[in-house]
């Protein structure tokens, strides 16, 4: 099974090979675009949403960047499937609910992916390591030129490319960065941050779980606004903030360490303690305490790991990796066996 | 906390977003996470509290002259349009532009697209796609510090968009 194997490997973004990826965990871009003279998915009936994926397919065929890809029919997977694939950001949450002649193609690496007949006919996406922002554009906006010689685009000068969702209207972009931020979140700045980040025009995102107030410290920026800017122009902005909020992470990490040395590696030796130790480990504190290990390592307080281990640990002990790789559903319990087991081998044989 | 969506279980999951310094922020349980697509991921995936929200919020009673007027393709009207937060088709963006163009303006900001073109658009996009390269080429210029070309592609760019 396709996702069995693709459970096996972590997706190559996770590699933490890009510039400043000890903080930048990924960058991502991607381009919303719809087929002229079809009705969008949302309101298209299954043989128009039939039509448009065997026009898209077509264009798939001949296409140079996607031609060892994989193919995946939405409607022949398990939820626990599909969520496998939503994880591993290859796939929206809405794209998960399943539905007819939906498709996911991505590439082996897992760095260009497309959804055909998601809310737009096509997404069409691409991850890099680390800060590589504009890159990604450049390659998204290449695999998009080859697609489009194959498809009509519905497109206006007024308006750009034609979208479902008025808020993509325009360049159909969305250029974001997910950044890994525990030391401005342990001293308490990033509220202020993200309000910062708010008001030039972009979008600042955190997840938080229960109890701590971050689950994992993981943060997104992107950009708010498609229309009025050129692709470049929004790409650059969104990377020069990030690259700010990395200046603004590194100082803090290095007060940190000053200041509370001996507290910081305390905590830090405690969650690499309990990870090499646990015999059950919840998704939550699991997430929590490899996020404390990840500053460590990203400290060079771990000289025997690397933050790709950890950046491949985040992956597989979610839920749904788990049970992909094991190839069957898993009560919780097992669940939290299995995941701290993951975890004891992969990091106990870096002892 | 109890959760938004369900209004009985404790919520357990919370999402924050800003724009503007505006703090958006969405409580759920474990449940109601899941059947929204998120939940136990630990980090979140890309998509805009605002799509998430409009979904939960109460079916708007369109106007009725918003309910008059249909797009000839989809069939459409700007009330179901509004109802979904969902444009029907390409063909909308004309037929319904009346009142597609307050709800752009207002999300998007009173622009005009200045982004890519499509290659092989049609007749009147071709310039448009001509004038997104010369663009493109003047950066590059301005980037090699060579002025004195990129002037007159300026110059070409200027014409151009007088032009249209």
């Amino acid at each position: 099974m396709i996702l069995q194997e693709m459970a096996n490997s972590a997706s190559q973004w996770s590699r933490a090979d890009g510039p400043e990826a000890e903080i930048v965990f990924s960058c991502r871009v991607r381009l919303a675009r719809n087929l002229e003279g079809f009705t969008f998915p949302p309101w298209a009936h299954d043989s128009v949403l039939k039509d448009v994926s065997d026009k898209v397919l077509n264009a798939v065929k001949r296409s140079h960047y996607l031609k060892n890809s994989r193919l995946i029919k939405m409607s022949e997977l398990s939820s626990t499937e599909r969520r496998f694939l939503l994880e591993r950001h290859l796939i929206s949450p809405e794209f998960s609910s399943g539905g007819p002649h939906r498709f996911l193609i991505t590439e082996k690496r897992e760095m260009i992916s497309l959804m055909v007949n998601e809310e737009d006919h096509l997404r069409l996406q691409s991850i890099l390591s680390g800060l590589q922002l504009m890159d990604a554009w450049r390659l998204t906006d290449k695999i998009d030129d080859e697609l489009e010689q194959n498809l009509d685009y519905a497109f206006l000068p007024q308006w750009g490319y034609l979208t479902s969702c008025p808020t993509n209207t325009g360049t159909g972009m969305r250029a974001s960065c997910m950044l890994h931020l525990p030391a401005l979140a342990v001293t308490h700045k990033i509220d202020e941050l993200m309000k910062n980040i708010s008001k030039l025009g972009l979008v600042a995102r955190g997840l938080y779980g229960e109890g701590t107030k971050s689950q994992g410290d993981f943060f997104q920026i992107s950009n708010q606004v498609t229309l009025g800017s050129r692709e470049e122009e929004v790409v650059d902005h969104v990377e020069s903030v990030t690259r700010q909020v990395v200046g603004q992470e590194k100082k803090a990490r290095d007060i940190l360490l000053r200041r509370d040395g001996i507290q910081l590696r305390d905590q830090m030796g405690r969650a690499y303690g309990t990870l090499v130790s646990a015999y059950l480990l919840r998704s939550e504190e699991a997430i929590s305490l490899l996020s404390k290990l990840r500053l460590g390592v990203s400290l060079n307080l771990f000289p025997q790991l690397n933050v790709q281990v950890l950046n491949e640990l985040f992956f597989m002990i979610t839920p749904a990796q788990l049970q992909v790789k094991e190839g069957k559903e898993m009560a919780p319990l097992d669940r939290d066996e299995l995941r701290a087991k993951v975890i004891r081998q992969r990091l106990g044989k870096l002892k | 906390m109890i959760c938004q969506v369900c209004g009985e279980r404790e919520a357990t999951f919370h999402f924050q977003e800003m724009t503007n310094g505006q703090v958006k922020e969405l409580h759920l349980c474990e449940i109601c996470a899941q059947k929204k697509g998120l939940g136990q991921t630990f980090f979140m995936p890309s998509f805009s509290l605002s799509d998430l929200m409009a979904g939960l919020t109460e079916l708007e009673v369109p106007l009725s002259e918003e309910a008059s007027v249909t797009c000839s393709h989809c069939g459409l009207s700007y009330g179901d349009i509004k109802r979904k937060g969902k444009i029907g088709c390409g063909l909308c963006y004309q037929e319904l532009e009346e009142y597609l163009t307050p709800l752009l303006e207002r999300i998007q900001g009173k622009v005009r697209h200045s982004g890519k073109v499509p290659k092989k658009g049609k007749v009147e996009d071709q310039k448009e796609r001509r004038i997104y390269e010369l663009r493109k080429e003047l950066e590059i210029l301005v980037r090699k510090e060579e002025y004195e070309r990129a002037a007159k592609l300026r110059d070409e760019i200027r014409r151009l968009e007088r032009e249209k």
